[in-house]
């Protein structure tokens, strides 16, 4: 992984938009990340985060109202999504950016290929599962249909599920959660895609099922060299599996580290406040520090940096500036990239920044005695009425008053 | 945590009497108080059995490969199979298991939600099991539950504030400034603006609806609470918010939470007993601290081994576990557990030497799940057994089994003319003599792993504590 040739794929300032009547639903605002041949790269962040958005659009496969709108994405040097300002000045599609037609015979299932959350919903329940399989191996790479039925249950047997040969005739509903999903990772990989978008496929899933998918990742994705880009919300799975990591924040990427970094040197606050609100299985923790507040909706984002009403670190300068994703740090040859001011790459604005109105005082309260101080502040909000120790424990009224 | 060491409990509990406005409330519980740190729910041999009633034809499954093929009788999904632990007043007790494992119809069992098979439910040394009509209506109010979805639990046609009244009215609590003022006042305590009181559940985000039913179940004034996965529709960090606020309502009303989920972290974090569940036993119970550091049970080491631990440096083994759960409609014998665990004891029945059982049985278990390509006996022998045969009997057996499943057996020697035409119906695409897989399974399995303890006998063992000084139960037999 040191020594980097051109990446196998490259998103450039992606943005994808959905028109709905109460507003723009900015779902992904200009992110940028590439994929390198042979790793994994995760896509992380709550629901609402844009992750999924982000990459269902590598494949343009975004209906409306949804769209992209402007960005860049490059696969194996062919444009997958481009635009170009036209004579007179509108920005219009390239000319180089394969047509729908080639991107569904050229590039999906073929180049690159998604494995989904819900492996019932991907399965068409009044057919067999081999049936399905062949048939996508037959439209796919121009097979007979007897070889592509030799084909699929090779892949079936490839994947674990025992005994190809009879499975191969049975309905998607005779298999278990985790035995449809492998059918689903068998698809994806029929056709040896030189990628695969997995889109939380672990999720519904039961962790020792998991545990057997993300093995059987592993081993495939030592065999064929298949690079991944890995969407999940569970950090565990990031930590498992990923090599590098972008984490998602209301449609941006805040935070784009290898997976060692991200973890121990944690560059971004979100990423980090992430990482303390999760209840931990290896250690006993005795008090959670959750993240105040929920994520705002993408249709009217928080100006400058879209974390600073959650964000224990805020500056005054927050709520200004909004900051792009710089490189902090590198390790091992890999940018380390962060959204976040408080680094010195973004100037000194934030160290001549005053902390945010209440805000030192609560981190201060909170940082002394935890999740105790929810109790305190009920009580001290009863009595007085206001205080900065309530601020923290009415997350609740903050979330609803958003909505008004 | 650690609620039950509290000596302040009864303190607590007039606190509460005294922010609500009337004091019949926080007075109703206090008359037949159970002491913190003794049983308050108490359930013995619970058994929940589901009948398969459903469908045109009930009751009569068709099996082709049997003669009759058609067969009468009801067969019955044993969801929770002879359950029995106690919960102690002021604790949390954690019910952990797999999809399908029959700890949610175990929660709701307990709550007479579901009618039980057997068993007893002793709540303050009252049966649960043989209450009803009003009695249990009436119980009900010292019981509440919180469920999995919050959109889904509450009505979308009522404001917070009737939802959060509804259980008070049911059971005759207050009058309608009484409980107005109560509902604001849990609201609050829940984490939510008592001014929200006139919304409607839709205009609040999944967390702050998981308040809501927190708050409504906290209205009757309950003593106990069984949480059904209650976090794992949130994200983290909603999540931690819901789970703190949990935690302090547990403190300040005293309440005992039986506290449901699949997450293992999660249920790390707020129990202080933890019980594990697989297809509808109760296979490991201990304190918290001893269960995630000392587990007993293969199967919970199984479980621990397998979840992702968010630590890049953390390399450990994961997914340990082969194979899938069985069918509870039909369950192993003995323990349930045996037919996928790493550790399946020895037969005694024959002599066993070093590595020859566990060689035999990764084969057995291999052939069972047809998990390789037929091939030729020699290589069988060399992919399993390294080209030495287990000695004796156990030898003989395992030859037996190879020969039936061998490409290059003398075509006829072992298999009988049905079983050829099996695996002709099957028509699989091989060349050559038939391969009987089921006759090899049987053959292994009936000498081998039904001769196991482990299928012989339900397992039950106490043993003692590592970590802490409570008990720690194991149903492996390996303990014995």
């Amino acid at each position: 992984m040191s020594s980097r040739s051109d990446p196998l794929l490259r998103v450039e300032n992606l943005k994808t938009q959905f028109f709905t009547d109460a507003g723009t639903v900015r779902a992904v605002d200009g992110i940028s990340f590439e994929v390198y041949e042979g790793e994994i790269v995760g896509l992380v962040g709550e629901s609402g985060a844009g992750k999924s958005v982000a990459s269902m659009s590598l494949l343009r496969l975004v209906d409306s109202p949804g769209q992209i709108v402007d960005g860049e994405i490059t696969y194996k040097g062919e444009t997958i999504f481009g635009l170009e300002e036209g004579p007179d000045g509108d920005l219009r599609e390239r000319e180089d950016m394969l047509t729908n037609e080639e991107v569904r015979t050229r590039i999906r299932g073929n180049e690159i290929a998604v494995i989904f959350q819900d492996p019932m919903e991907s399965l068409n329940p009044v057919f067999t599962v081999g049936s399905q399989l062949r048939e996508f191996i037959e439209l796919n790479r121009d097979l007979s249909s007897d070889e592509a039925r030799r084909e699929a249950v090779d892949m079936l047997r490839e994947v674990g599920i025992p005994d190809p040969a009879e499975r191969y005739e049975e309905y998607p509903h005779q298999f278990s959660g985790g035995m449809r999903q492998r059918v689903l990772i068998a698809m994806a990989l029929a056709c040896e895609p030189n990628l695969i978008i997995a889109d939380e496929p672990t999720t519904a899933l039961d962790v020792t099922v998991e545990g057997q998918i993300i093995d059987l990742v592993d081993d495939l994705q030592a065999k064929y060299g298949t690079s991944f880009i890995w969407v999940t919300h569970d950090m565990g799975v990031v930590a498992e599996i990923c090599d590098r990591v972008n984490v998602m924040y209301l449609g941006e990427i805040v935070e784009q580290a290898p997976v060692d970094e991200l973890f121990y040197d944690t560059k971004h606050p979100y990423t980090e406040a992430l990482l303390n609100s999760m209840p931990r299985p290896d250690r006993t923790v005795a008090e959670l520090d959750p993240i105040r507040g929920v994520m705002p909706e993408a249709i009217n984002p928080p100006a400058g940096c879209r974390f600073h009403p959650r964000c224990p670190d805020a500056r005054e300068a927050c709520k200004r500036i909004h900051p792009e994703n710089r490189e902090v740090a590198r390790a091992d040859g890999q940018p380390h990239r962060a959204a976040c001011i408080k680094h010195d790459v973004f100037g000194d604005e934030y160290e001549e920044s005053v902390p945010l109105e209440g805000r030192a005082q609560e981190t201060a309260a909170s940082a002394t005695d935890g999740g105790e101080s929810e109790e305190s502040g009920v009580e001290s909000r009863s009595q007085s009425g206001n205080g900065s120790g309530s601020t923290r424990k009415t997350d609740g009224r903050r979330g609803g008053d958003d909505r008004e | 945590m650690g609620v039950h060491a509290k000596p302040t409990g009864d303190a607590e509990v007039t606190t509460v009497s005294k922010s609500s406005p009337d004091g019949q409330l926080g007075s109703e519980m206090t008359g037949e108080t159970v002491p913190y740190g003794e049983a308050l729910i108490e359930v013995e041999g619970l058994k929940k059995y589901f009948s398969q009633s459903g469908g045109l034809l009930p009751g009569i499954s068709l099996d082709t490969n049997q003669f009759p093929p058609i067969s009468v009788g009801e067969e019955r999904v044993q969801a929770v199979d002879d359950v029995s632990f106690d919960i102690r007043r002021g604790e949390t007790l954690g019910l952990v298991g797999e999809s399908g494992c029959g700890k949610s119809t175990l929660g709701r069992t307990i709550l007479r939600l579901l009618e039980p098979t057997a068993g007893t439910i002793s709540f303050k040394g009252e049966d649960l099991a043989t209450l009803s009509g009003e009695d249990l209506r009436t119980k009900r109010s010292e019981i509440q539950m919180i469920f999995q979805d919050p959109q889904a639990s509450l009505d979308p046609r009522l404001t917070v504030g009737q939802i959060i009244e509804e259980p008070m009215r049911a059971h005759g609590m207050l009058d309608d400034e009484g409980r107005e003022a109560r509902a604001k006042d849990l609201l609050e305590k829940a984490g939510l603006d008592p001014h929200h009181y006139n919304r409607y559940p839709h205009a609040f985000s999944g967390g702050q609806r998981q308040r809501v039913n927190l708050a409504r179940a906290l209205s009757v004034n309950p003593d106990f609470i069984v949480c059904d996965e209650p976090v794992s529709a949130l994200d983290v960090s909603i999540q931690a918010q819901v789970l703190n606020t949990m935690e302090r309502l547990q403190d300040e009303f005293g309440l005992t939470y039986l506290f449901i989920a699949h997450d293992l972290s999660v249920i790390r974090h707020i129990s202080d007993r933890v019980a594990v569940m697989y297809l509808g036993n109760i296979v490991e119970l201990a304190e918290k601290e001893e269960l995630f550091e000392n587990p007993q049970h293969p199967y919970t080491k199984a479980l621990l081994d397998s979840i992702p631990v968010p630590d890049p440096r953390e390399t450990g083994a994961r997914g340990v576990l082969e194979g899938e759960v069985p069918s509870p409609v039909d369950p192993p014998s003995g323990c349930r557990f045996r037919t996928r665990c790493p550790r399946l004891i020895a037969p005694e029945a024959y002599d066993w030497d070093g590595e020859e059982w566990k060689r035999t049985r990764s084969f057995m278990r291999a052939v069972k799940r047809r998990t390789f390509e037929p091939m030729p006996a020699a290589e069988i022998r060399a992919e399993f057994f390294g080209g030495a045969l287990p000695q004796g009997e156990p030898g003989r057996i395992v030859e037996e089994a190879i020969e039936f499943i061998a490409t290059d057996h003398e075509a006829g020697t072992q298999t009988s003319g049905q079983a050829k035409a099996v695996t002709d119906e099957a028509g699989t695409e091989r060349d050559g003599p038939t391969v009987d897989w089921e006759q090899a399974t049987d053959r292994l399995l009936e000498a081998f792993a039904e001769r196991s303890i482990c299928a012989r006998e339900r397992p039950a063992y106490e043993i003692e504590s590592a970590h802490g000084t409570g008990t720690h139960f194991t149903a492996c037999h390996l303990h014995r």
